[in-house]
């Protein structure tokens, strides 16, 4: 599979994978001038955090291969897609209990803002063969490789 | 090599699938009492009839199908034959050469004067359950629920939500003990409160008052004080199903007792889930049906992970993430809250380690603290704020990309 890799010493905290992922899953249009920031609905699915020694640390689902999330989730709306790797979220059958945002150890995971029921996770931008937020790194500090 | 497995919950299913995947051509069987796979953690969604059972099955519709697998379903295991390997259930004698047993627990009833003599008494475990308990609220409108734990409260809602008079009654002095604090346990009783449920805390039942014909009028609680019912949902804790293993044949200890290789004291028979008698949640069972899967096919991997502290919930739109020891055992310990009008967050801390954690109202990202809690990980120095450490404080990157926790040193 491959997955998103991550080299945190080049990671500006620039914001464009953010933008890039919500440009990507905005309902009303894939470009910049379509993306409302303010718009709940359509929030990002990975985030930066800044640690304690001030360092930006990109944290970008990494599709485990034995993912928490999946083996925590009671409802069966957290899968892991066999062929591709990656792990898929069907909103239709999760059951809003969040075992999987408490048992993600990474802190990936989040409730959308918008319905407080949802789970915001990072599809890998299933249409794209190379997921938005890498393309719109300018420093590489994310990139996509077969593990 | 023919493996038998028993019990269609997460902890057979779990076992079943890694099976096949690590065994093409092994002959798998699956015994069962269900005759259908749903998530016993969802059967309050069938009383409040947000889902229907299919919408609670938590594996792939073809299941049995897709892995190779000969489902009994709908039989009982009544006796098992460990010397001869073979299992009776009640239509039928099975064969093994190598047996997973993961039967799961069934509901407790406690020994409460006219408790077990009383009709309208009703536990929330299996499928049977959730449907007679939806069937009987057409006539039924005073509810009783004895026991505030997770199941408990999760009937709570689904009942208040069908506009019942519920009463629910715990021997702790709040809601959800084993997970809640006070403070914490407060927002959900308030909130039940508001929508018409009667909460008795610290209150211990004496008995069940039955009409002339043993259907219950009221719980009547130590002291003297009278509740009216004309149905009672117990949901006071789970015992291991063991009654088909033979005394003696197999150590037992509450529950099956098992090794970190999930096997029990009797050779090629292997033990996971409920019927262990400890750790029932969810993720570990499913955990152990892998490992249990691996060790059988003749790999080497032990549970590392027992820790069973942990639990969100989410009622009424507030959720809660409650990890380890929420509830300080002595003073020795810390204890640092902060709390707004929508949040509450409370971290019992000891001499640079974390022991516990009670996320209320904003759970975002919060998964870090399973892992210093569970590994006590020293966060002493992080200098400043403990209710914002993340994973970001201990990143680290896999060879293949995954990531990992940085040693602390």
């Amino acid at each position: 599979m491959k997955r998103i890799k991550i080299d945190k010493n080049k990671c500006m905290a620039c914001y464009n994978c953010i933008l890039a992922c919500m440009m990507e899953h905005n309902e009303k249009g894939k470009d910049i001038y379509s993306l409302d920031l303010e718009d709940k609905s359509n929030e990002c699915r990975n985030h930066i955090e800044v640690n304690h020694s001030k360092e930006n640390i990109p944290i970008f689902c990494r599709h485990c291969d034995e993912p928490e999330c999946v083996n925590t989730c009671m409802s069966g709306a957290m899968k892991k897609n066999p062929h591709t790797g990656y792990v898929e979220y069907d909103e239709e059958k999760c059951a809003s209990c969040f075992m999987c945002v408490m048992s993600c150890k990474y802190g990936v995971l989040k409730i959308d803002e918008e319905t407080k029921s949802k789970i915001v996770k990072c599809d890998m931008c299933e249409n794209r063969e190379t997921p938005r937020c890498v393309e719109n790194c300018p420093t590489r500090a994310i990139y996509f490789e077969e593990v | 090599m023919n493996y038998v497995i028993i019990g269609a919950s997460a902890s057979g299913m779990s076992f079943a699938k890694e099976l096949r995947n690590l065994d093409k051509n092994c002959n798998i069987t699956l015994i069962s009492r269900d005759e259908n796979v749903y998530s016993r953690c969802m059967l309050h969604h069938i009383i409040s009839g947000h889902r229907t059972l299919k919408d609670i099955n938590f594996v792939e519709d073809d299941f049995f199908n897709k892995y190779n697998i000969t489902w009994l379903k709908g039989q009982t295991v009544n006796d098992l034959d460990v010397n001869k390997k073979i299992l009776y259930t009640d239509k039928r004698s099975v064969k093994y050469d190598k047996l997973l047993i993961g039967s799961g627990a069934h509901a407790f009833i406690p020994p409460i004067k006219n408790l077990r003599e009383s009709k309208s008494i009703y536990a929330l475990r299996n499928i049977e359950d959730a449907l007679s308990i939806k069937d009987a609220l057409e006539t039924k409108e005073k509810i009783a629920i004895l026991g505030a734990g997770l199941v408990g409260v999760d009937v709570l809602v689904s009942l208040l939500e069908k506009n019942k008079k519920v009463s629910i009654i715990d021997m702790a002095d709040r809601v959800l003990p084993l997970q809640l604090d006070k403070r914490s346990a407060k927002v959900y009783e308030r909130k039940f409160i508001e929508k018409g449920a009667s909460i008795y805390t610290s209150a211990k039942v004496e008995e069940v008052i039955l009409d002339e014909t043993n259907d219950p009028k009221a719980i009547k609680l130590q002291g003297g004080q009278i509740i009216e019912c004309d149905m009672v949902i117990v949901a006071t804790g789970v015992k291991p199903n063991i009654g088909f293993i033979r005394e003696g044949s197999m150590e037992i200890n509450r529950g099956i007792v098992t090794n970190d290789k999930c096997e029990t004291s009797v050779e090629n028979i292997y033990a996971i889930g409920d019927v262990r008698g400890v750790s029932p949640i969810w993720p570990l069972a499913m955990k152990e049906g892998k490992i249990a899967a691996r060790n059988m096919v003749g790999g080497d991997e032990r549970i590392t992970d027992s820790f069973a502290l942990r639990n969100s919930m989410n009622f009424l739109g507030v959720p809660t993430v409650s990890i380890g020891q929420v509830n300080p055992p002595d003073e020795t310990y810390e204890v640092l809250t902060e709390e707004g009008s929508e949040y509450y967050k409370k971290i019992v801390y000891k001499d640079g380690v974390i022991y516990g954690v009670i996320l209320q109202g904003e759970i975002d990202y919060c998964g870090a603290y399973i892992e210093l809690i569970r590994n006590k990980i020293d966060v002493s120095h992080i200098k400043y704020d403990p209710f914002n450490i993340g994973y970001g404080d201990f990143f680290e990157i896999s060879e293949n990309g995954e990531y990992k926790f940085k040693a602390v040193v």
